[in-house]
């Protein structure tokens, strides 16, 4: 046979994506007017469009949530639609389950689950949904390009016009990548928005990528979740702050760096004006950084230390001030922010020095998990950035500083460090012989345990006993001596012979806080460029304007 | 936001609690039909020599969470979701709509009964506060104790409740001081209720159970064994009957109900135990007791809970 006659032996058509768009297009003809559908008739709208087995991507993740199509995909009619394979960043709201529990879809791909870590290992456990894969943001971004090609997306917007155009505001985030896998390759795009207007502040997202648009009752749910009360912040945490700025910020000479989101590591933004700035490094460390708006940040920011923020999403409250500080955010023409999660993922874990972050167990190996008792958290973005990315070709100081050989094609590292108090409260500890998370993954049947960072990732671990230079060790043995080293009286750390602490300390493995030149007693709350949220607005001249419940005058 | 009822268990009757309940029409009229239904006036039980009874404690326990209830709903103060510790999952099961409250009232008082009379002396239940349940058993199976003393409830991430003879539950608490836990002490129940040898006590209750015509729950109910959030009549009346030997997995009961929306938490009388849990555990909701707070209070909050997004 030539190639004339297998293409007409086959007989295959090669538009069965576009044409099938086209026929559930035309069924919700007499609903929709033009791209608009009506609020009140978007459960009707939603069978006619969504066909059992689909793979339907719902936008949500640890901030902006699409509730109303959540919701509203909840009450449709399992008898209708069903079986269906659900894509989500994050599993936050109790509906998300819900459409499990009522036999609307049955496998999800997902990346984060924290809100809901219970019901969801439950339910896994219970066979009500089958787990495809926990992922991190980028591989779950990655997939929708790939085997994971969505036929429908459920996506939230602040507002449309009536040709699809879409303002996304400060909080962008999963949207552009979510629309962009859907709408180029025949998909169904359906967007709740806050409000139609006439003319939008300016267009996140271009009409021609949207199929239909519905108001939604209420706005779309967003969290304040990187809002930390410098009031909570304790002087055990400042002391682990100041040991990193002088142990491995300064040592290391970070330039850029993203940090998690816990309370040592806002510490460290409001040390960098005092603490840091008495160790003359303004202008020399941290000028670029992959994070969310932290109100904890503005004190560094208007002293001069910040260059440059991307940003994976909005924080509540931030929005005035950012738009006010163009130079260091990025803003459109509006002089809204524009974030991008897929973008500032991508940049956190190949464009930075330095990934610093907090973790709830870490084992004798420094493998770490945010998994405990029966409760399956996933990913999110962590190990996105907390890793060493083996692709990345260009070098920097601290790249380079991790270099510990000889070896002419010797390669650098990404700085990984993990900064934990020895225990968490209530006296649970920290560092443990054998991770909760082994046992999680198989009760839930995952191929693999969920391990947030890998121990052999890791460069530093910093305690309140001292700093671990993990990088340094030269085999297993000695990087478990160091992490014990610095492990306090855990199981881990409690049989650890001082002789070999003090070996450590000699090479260098090991840094106690007398080493680096700090006093435990300095470590005091007034080192704090704020002490509260009330501080904060008045570092940003009144432009923050932090949540009600943050707001404690 | 969503809205838990939440109903105590045994430890937490208190003299007089009858006596001291909100002054409610529902209130009135749940006491009568106790006492109509068990022949004798309901509020000569509360005593502090009454309430020594297993059987007088669980009833007592029973009524006064579900007259408070009533008094709840009857002002358009209804809840969302329930869940209830040990017995006290048939007052939630009656708020559910699972069981009439004459019904409860009858399961509840035989239920006491058996339980009395299968475990006359020496034998009880102790608490270990400031170990894991994974740490808590390992010590355990370590020092071969775990099949003289049995894991009875798992209240929090570290308070966990034992269940066995009297002195193997001593010997129980010299191994856990040793190892780690901050304080380990004997209850003052006399049925070490929750394990293995509640088992016959079990199969009797099941089958008082399956005489009772099926009603499907209203609203969700967070079982005591499985601590999954329970949607079917079945499901409920298999929880009712096997909690007694199997552990009670309140936190985790109580965390299903947090994950599935719910804000505030309201302990129905008597006491503030499960106030006093759900505050420590879950820090983005409200938690407060009828006993303390009263009605007005809890009805107004309820009120503004489900107006919120």
């Amino acid at each position: 046979m030539n190639v004339k006659q297998i293409r007409g032996a086959s007989g295959r058509s090669w538009t069965t994506r576009r044409d099938d768009k086209a026929a559930r297009l035309s069924k919700v003809a007499e609903i929709a007017e033009g791209r608009i559908l009506p609020t009140d008739r978007i459960v009707e709208a939603m069978e006619k469009l969504i066909s059992a087995g689909d793979r339907v991507v719902l936008e949500g993740n640890n901030q902006k949530q699409a509730s109303f199509l959540s919701a509203s995909l909840a009450q449709i009619n399992p008898d209708h639609v069903n079986k269906l394979h659900m894509i989500m960043s994050s599993i936050s709201r109790p509906e998300h389950l819900d459409i499990f529990e009522k036999g609307i879809a049955e496998r999800l791909d997902f990346s984060y689950a924290g809100p809901q870590s219970l019901r969801i290992s439950q339910m896994i456990e219970d066979g009500k949904l089958v787990v495809g894969a926990i992922h991190t943001y980028l591989e779950l971004y990655g997939r929708l390009f790939i085997d994971l090609i969505p036929n429908v997306a459920l996506v939230a917007a602040d507002k449309a016009d009536i040709n699809g155009n879409l303002y996304t505001g400060p909080n962008t985030e999963d949207t552009p990548a979510i629309i962009e896998a859907t709408a180029f390759k025949d998909g169904i795009v359906i967007v709740q928005v806050n409000e139609l207007v006439d003319e939008l502040p300016r267009v996140d997202i271009p009409g021609s990528w949207v199929d239909f648009i519905v108001v939604a009752e209420k706005p779309y749910q967003l969290e304040a979740l990187f809002t930390r009360d410098p009031r909570n912040i304790t002087e055990l945490q400042i002391l682990m702050g100041m040991m990193a700025i002088r142990g491995i910020y300064e040592r290391h000479n970070v330039q850029s760096l993203n940090h998690g989101i816990g309370f040592n590591t806002a510490a460290i933004e409001l040390l960098l004006p005092t603490y840091g700035e008495q160790l003359g490094l303004r202008g020399k460390i941290c000028k670029h950084w992959a994070l969310n708006p932290h109100p904890t940040l503005i004190p560094a920011i208007e002293s001069g230390w910040v260059e440059s923020i991307h940003s994976f999403g909005g924080e509540v409250g931030m929005e005035r001030y950012i738009s006010q500080r163009p130079d260091v955010f990025f803003t459109g023409s509006d002089g809204s922010l524009r974030s991008n999660r897929a973008f500032c993922q991508v940049a956190g874990q190949y464009a930075v020095d330095m990934f610093i972050g907090s973790s709830l167990q870490i084992d004798k190996d420094g493998n770490s998990s945010t998994v405990k008792s029966g409760r399956l958290t996933g990913f999110g973005g962590a190990p996105n950035m907390g890793h060493d990315p083996r692709g990345r070709r260009h070098a920097t100081d601290a790249w380079l500083d991790m270099i510990t050989t000889d070896d002419l094609l010797a390669r650098g590292k990404k700085l990984v460090v993990q900064m934990v108090e020895t225990h968490l409260s209530g006296n649970a500890p920290v560092f443990v012989e054998s991770l909760d998370a082994i046992d999680v993954g198989r009760k839930a049947g995952l191929p693999e345990a969920p391990v947030m960072i890998y121990g052999d990732d890791v460069t530093h671990v910093v305690t309140e006993e001292g700093v671990a230079y993990l990088y340094k060790a030269e085999s297993l043995d000695e990087r478990r001596e160091a992490i014990a080293a610095v492990a306090g009286v855990t199981p881990i750390g409690r049989n650890q012979n001082p002789r070999v602490t003090e070996k450590l300390r000699q090479e260098g493995l090991v840094a106690l806080p007398e080493d680096l030149g700090i006093r435990r007693t300095d470590a005091k709350r007034t080192l704090l460029a704020a002490k509260s949220v009330e501080e904060l607005v008045e570092w940003s001249g009144g432009l923050y304007e932090p949540p009600a419940k943050f707001r404690s005058w | 936001m969503a809205v838990a009822f939440l109903f105590p268990g045994q430890g937490s009757q208190q003299t007089g609690m009858l006596h001291e309940l909100p002054m409610h029409p529902a209130v009135s009229r749940t006491l009568e039909e106790a006492s109509e239904l068990l022949k004798t006036d309901i509020l000569s039980m509360d005593t502090e020599g009454k309430l020594r009874s297993t059987a007088a404690a669980q009833i007592s326990l029973l009524t006064a969470s579900v007259a408070t209830a009533r008094a709840l709903q009857e002002e358009g103060a209804t809840p969302d979701m329930v869940a209830g510790h040990s017995v006290g999952a048939f007052g939630a099961a009656v708020i559910a709509g699972v069981l009439e409250f004459e019904e409860a009232l009858t399961l509840v008082k035989k239920r006491g009964e058996y339980m009395e009379q299968a475990f006359p002396d020496n034998y009880g239940m102790g608490v270990v506060l400031g170990l894991s349940q994974p740490e808590l058993s390992s010590v355990l199976k370590n020092n071969n104790a775990d099949d003289s003393v049995y894991i009875a409830n798992i209240n929090s991430p570290d308070q966990i409740v034992l269940a066995g003879q009297i002195k193997a539950l001593e010997q129980a608490f010299e191994l856990v001081l040793k190892n780690r836990a901050r304080k380990a002490f004997l209850l003052n129940v006399s049925v070490p209720s929750h394990c293995s040898l509640l088992q016959p006590v079990t199969v009797k209750l099941a089958a008082l159970l399956e005489a009772i015509p099926l009603r499907e729950p209203d609203i969700p109910y967070a079982g005591n064994r499985t601590a999954r959030p329970l949607r079917n009549a079945k499901a409920i009346r298999e929880d009712l009957a096997l909690s007694l030997s199997n552990p009670v997995r309140w936190h985790d009961a109580t965390s299903v109900l947090f994950e599935l929306g719910a804000r505030l938490f309201i302990e129905m009388p008597p006491g503030q135990v499960l106030t006093d849990l759900a505050a420590k555990e879950f820090q983005g909701a409200r938690s407060l007791s009828i006993s303390v707070n009263g009605l007005k209070t809890a009805a107004i909050l309820i009120e503004q809970e489900k107006a919120k997004l």
